[in-house]
């Protein structure tokens, strides 16, 4: 056999083993420490600091849980939140994160570490990054071989789309969660290749962990369902599948009931039922397969054959039957709307206002992804190809998930790890090929080419009997050569495999340049402290902690804030205050309440506000220095989510232009002028630009002078840049006038004088 | 002398009859054209009269061909549909509320007076006198179209107005039932010859590939937001990081799917040349599409964000 360049032959097959094995745990070390050492940009550029909005309660529920013990922890009720009533933490919060940390938190001070609780949480997603990196090599390695699972985890370790939930201090549930998933998903695929109970158990422990972490387990829960459901129609149940969803499913459910938040909905709602209809049906085709294999007349087994499909059916008319009786919850709106993709905008707009529940375009999947996206077909064909029944676990993942990354950019997560698996198949495809020194000889020999891969050899599903005759054509490769004309298989000389594999590791180069640049740029701002570039270099925008640390020490300690739900975790976490509403939303009226506060004139906010006994109004105002996210352009989801609860009283046109414009100018509409939130946003604005024009540079608009008056409330506080204004709730005026003709006596504005009103008796 | 008198004592009276003559009218106006009253200038002042003690949803529409109005001819069929509705109610209750169309031919003056200057707009007035009078009747509650013009949120929104909610149903579309049961049908009945093609995992591989590349370019998004193919000056790529037109959808899955099949190609099919010449020619090819198509994926993204550094040949 030709060589197209020579290897050293004088080596003991134990070295070159034992090599492999130390090179492997050499990359993997390497891996992990880019993995981590990508996501520490945030810290270095800013601080180590907890980001975004969320972190800010999980870190709030990790200290009580760091402070207090597990115990107070689990019966944790927040008074300050959702004020007046309050929020049952335990019971409304996926646990796991907060344990993982209180457990590190606490292994590391019985080892005599000091370390803060704050550095536990914002170095946890980093560390749990290098886990994942290892899981995925696990489960690709069931795909393949270890070289694939190299590259899918040096894939993982860096590509955006993962690093984007996982920079350090984004202390959110995904941060555990995707290790979670795939390890989980290993298990299943160890599980159901070797039908050990074992494997089941495992994947059901690590499912619990799942379940008490993330929400999102509910992908699990129909994705390993949907696999037994696939192999079964194909006709490839076995003893060894069936026990393996078993084990998993029984003690899976079971254990996900003990989290409170979860319960009894494994056995009452639409999400789970999947699960347990394939469950009953595997028992079933069980049953069956075991009376088969001790019966042989042909008409019972015929007979057989038709009970099984009488009881499918009657399950199925059972499951919907219970969903109408209302025994079985429907799919709740969150789910439904990744079906029914306008269902979110019109019944549930609180959902539909969060940025990250919109659809993806595609330069964000190309920014995520970069070339791994389109190796990433490539990878589903190779498993076409071989069709082992982990690879039908992949296809269904990669089909199921690029569909809901299309449908909400969130789920980009969900998808980064299977294009990961896939594009490391393909790519390792191509180097096992250009690498392998063999040659084909030119002429057709009639040995059986040495070259080809043992690891294909072993595939015993490739069943020729229902692949086509063009197939045969194409896929005369390693699976089909025993039985086919033995095929010459490989690559004629040194250049070609040279240029095939400058042009890969190129690609792999420019991917590697891409993830960083993505990763510094776009992916490590903490936007609690905002970072931007002027001729000075780089200038820090600190007005959020500013205003928090304003509140905490200046105001008193029981002082409700009222702001809009994005900012509540972060006052609680960061200026320790209750708040009206914050990120939980689960009480969309007290939410809208808070929205017609913001969107009513106000003279009909004040008695919304001091009802709610609210002392400080806090409003985000990004119109002096261009900070876009800020409440003006929120607003229109404040006034919808309010109209939906009181249609007669907020309507959403009447905060337009006569021609449909959204403005803030002098040309605004008179309910927009006289709304709460545009008073907050631009009072005493225009002053700062004496008598040139107040121009809001995030709308580009000039404001009419002269801005908006406040009779009900005072400005108690605005930030270096105005990001953050804050203000009091007048008290009632001690003389017992109402504030509007206070304020006008103040001001020195005599009441105009008016004949006393004739008062005229009835004559009866 | 005593005339006057008389007059004055029957005021009221004649006030009331013609209230209810007005009232009349509207229901046999209603009556006539299946729920809609179609007004003029001067319907119009009657049936918002401010002794009215029914509601009213006003429909202002410009339908004509001439006023290249297409939202409107969109909207109108569920308005009827509504209205048709509406006028299944019993009389107690549906006299008291009246769905009318205004047209922009018929009442260019209630179009001014209005000051709309756009259509379709539907106007709901609450009554002024009666049990069900509304605190502030002069103003109209203009109706929120943000939900799109279907019949299903137009009913469900207009209810808030009427006495008893409009009993609207979406009607059965029976040419989609039809055809999807003709295919349910066929493909029973077809299936000893589909099953090959069915069983034959290439079949599926051809689905699941083709599905992912689509998924992944973004048909989604144009989906949902309900992007046109073309900007309206022609131009295909639509600016901004976070917005694209159907057929960049097209460009960028066919690039994907090429730059994958050109792996494919170097991966299965180059190796299994026996000719050296050949293969040598093939894997060059390949080689050279995958890096072409790359720098042109590449521009492309450079184009979409403006401010990406790399890149490679263009």
């Amino acid at each position: 056999m030709p060589k197209a360049y020579p290897l050293p032959t004088d080596l003991s097959p134990a070295t070159v083993a034992n090599t492999a094995s130390l090179v492997r745990i050499v990359a993997f070390a390497f891996i992990s420490g880019a993995a981590i050492a990508s996501r520490l940009f945030a810290v270095i550029n800013f601080e180590s600091i907890i980001h975004e909005f969320d972190p800010w309660f999980n870190y709030r529920a990790t200290r009580v849980l760091a402070s207090k013990g597990f115990y107070e922890f689990w019966n944790w009720f927040d008074p300050t939140a959702w004020y007046p009533l309050g929020r049952v933490v335990g019971g409304t919060i996926y646990p796991g994160l907060m344990a993982t940390s209180g457990v590190i938190y606490n292994l590391l001070h019985s080892l005599h570490l000091p370390v803060d609780i704050r550095n536990v949480c914002v170095l946890l997603a980093p560390g749990f990054s290098a886990l994942t990196a290892w899981a995925t090599y696990m489960f690709t390695k069931e795909m393949k071989d270890e070289s694939a699972g190299l590259l899918a985890a040096a894939f993982i370790g860096i590509v955006p789309g993962y690093i984007s939930r996982s920079v350090a201090g984004s202390y959110d549930n995904e941060a555990i969660a995707i290790f979670l998933l795939m390890f989980t998903f290993f298990l299943w695929i160890k599980a159901m290749k070797q039908g050990s109970a074992l494997y089941g158990t495992l994947a059901a422990v690590f499912y619990f962990y799942m379940v008490a972490a993330w929400g999102g387990y509910a992908f699990i829960t129909n994705m390993i369902p949907l696999h037994a459901l696939a192999l079964t129609l194909m006709g490839r149940f076995t003893n060894r599948l069936y026990v393996g969803y078993s084990s998993w499913y029984a003690i899976g459910t079971l254990a996900s009931m003990q989290v409170p938040f979860v319960g009894f909905q494994p056995v009452r709602t639409s999400e789970h039922m999947g699960a347990l209809g394939v469950f009953g049906l595997l028992q079933i085709v069980a049953f069956v397969e075991l009376v088969r294999s001790h019966v042989s007349s042909k008409q019972f087994q015929q007979l057989l054959f038709s009970g099984v499909i009488a009881a499918g059916i009657l399950g199925t008319l059972a499951i919907v039957g219970l969903t109408y009786n209302g025994s079985i919850a429907p799919w709740t709106g969150r789910f439904y709307s990744l079906w029914d993709t306008g269902y979110a905008k019109k019944y549930i707009p609180i959902i539909a206002s969060v940025s990250e529940h919109q659809p993806t375009a595609w330069p964000s999947f190309f920014m995520d992804l970069h070339f791994l996206i389109f190796l990433f077909p490539a990878g589903v064909v190779l498993c076409f190809k071989q069709l082992r029944d982990e690879h039908v676990f992949v296809i269904i993942y990669a089909l199921v998930a690029s569909y809901f990354a299309g449908v909400m950019v969130r789920l980009m997560l969900t998808l980064t790890p299977i294009v990961c698996v896939s594009a490391a198949v393909a790519l390792s495809s191509v180097f096992d090929t250009y690498i392998d020194p063999t040659e084909p000889e030119v002429s057709d020999g009639d040995k059986v080419d040495a070259s080809k891969k043992d690891k294909s050899a072993a595939t015993p599903a490739s069943g020729a009997s229902v692949v086509g005759l063009l197939t045969e054509m194409v896929t005369s490769g390693p699976s089909t050569t025993k039985k086919a004309k033995p095929t010459q298989r490989g690559i004629f000389g040194l250049d070609t495999r040279a240029a095939v594999i400058v042009n890969a590791l190129g690609m792999l180069l420019f991917f590697v340049m891409h993830c960083t640049w993505v990763t510094s740029v776009a992916y490590s701002s903490p936007s609690v402290v905002l970072a931007s570039h002027n001729q000075d270099g780089l200038q820090l925008i600190d007005d959020f902690r500013e205003a928090y640390y304003w509140l905490r020490q200046n105001t008193p300690k029981d002082a409700v804030v009222m702001s809009w739900w994005d900012y509540g975790y972060q006052i609680a976490g960061m200026a320790d205050r209750p708040t009206l509403v914050d990120n939980n939303t689960w009480n969309n009226t007290h939410i809208a309440t808070v929205g017609k506060a913001m969107s009513s004139s106000e003279e009909v906010a004040y008695p919304i506000l001091r009802k709610h006994d609210v002392d400080y109004v806090l409003v985000i105002f990004g119109g002096m220095i261009g900070y876009s996210g800020d409440d003006i352009n929120k607003f229109l989801w404040m006034v919808r989510i309010a109209q939906g609860v009181w249609p007669d009283e907020i309507q959403e046109p009447r905060y337009f232009t006569p021609q449909g414009d959204y403005r803030v100018d002098d040309q605004a509409s008179p309910t927009m002028k006289n709304s709460l939130m545009y008073k907050l946003s631009y009072y005493r604005f225009p002053e700062l630009f004496g008598g040139g024009h107040a121009q809001d540079r995030v709308r580009g608009q000039m404001i009419a002078k002269p801005g908006p008056s406040l009779d009900y409330l005072d400005e108690a506080f605005t930030s270096e840049n105005w990001i953050v204004r804050i203000y009091q709730v007048k008290k009632d005026d001690p003389l017992g006038r109402d504030l509007k003709s206070a304020n006008a006596f103040d001001q020195g504005k005599k009441r105009k004088r008016t004949r006393p009103p004739v008062r005229r008796r009835s004559l009866a | 002398m005593l005339l006057p008198f008389f007059l004055l004592l029957a005021l009221p009276a004649i006030v009331l009859a013609a209230k209810d003559s007005t009232h009349q009218r509207l229901v046999k106006l209603a009556a006539e054209n299946n729920g809609v009253v179609k007004l003029d200038a001067k319907t119009f002042d009657l049936i918002i009269s401010p002794q009215r003690d029914w509601s009213a949803s006003i429909h202002f529409t410009a339908l004509d061909k001439r006023r290249k109005c297409t939202p409107c001819r969109e909207f109108e069929p569920s308005w009827v549909a509504v209205a048709k509705a509406w006028s299944k109610v019993l009389p107690s209750e549906r006299d008291s509320h009246f769905f009318a169309t205004i047209d922009f031919d018929d009442g260019q003056m209630v179009f001014q007076r209005m000051g709309l200057q756009s259509a379709p707009v539907v106007m709901n007035y609450p009554p002024a006198t009666g049990p069900r009078k509304s605190a502030n009747p002069d103003t109209p509650i203009t109706h929120d179209f943000s939900y799109g013009f279907d019949p299903q949120p137009l009913a469900e929104q207009l209810s808030a107005f009427t006495p008893i909610p409009i009993p609207f149903r979406p009607p059965i579309n029976w040419a989609k039932w039809g055809v999807g049961a003709f295919f349910t049908l066929s493909g029973v009945l077809a299936i000893r010859f589909l099953a090959p093609v069915l069983r034959n995992r290439w079949t599926w591989a051809t689905i699941t590939v083709l599905t992912s590349l689509v998924m992944t370019s973004g048909y989604m998004f144009t989906r949902i937001r309900g992007m046109p193919n073309t900007a309206p000056d022609g131009s295909w790529i639509s600016p901004g990081f976070q917005s694209q037109y159907g057929q960049e959808t097209v460009v960028v899955a066919s690039l994907y799917g090429l730059l994958s099949a050109s792996f494919l190609m170097l991966t299965l099919v180059a190796p299994l040349q026996t000719s050296p010449t050949r293969q040598r020619t093939q894997i060059y090819l390949w080689t050279g599409v995958v890096f072409i198509l790359f720098s042109v994926l590449v521009s492309f993204f450079r184009v979409k964000n403006r401010g990406y550094p790399f890149k490679l040949l263009l």
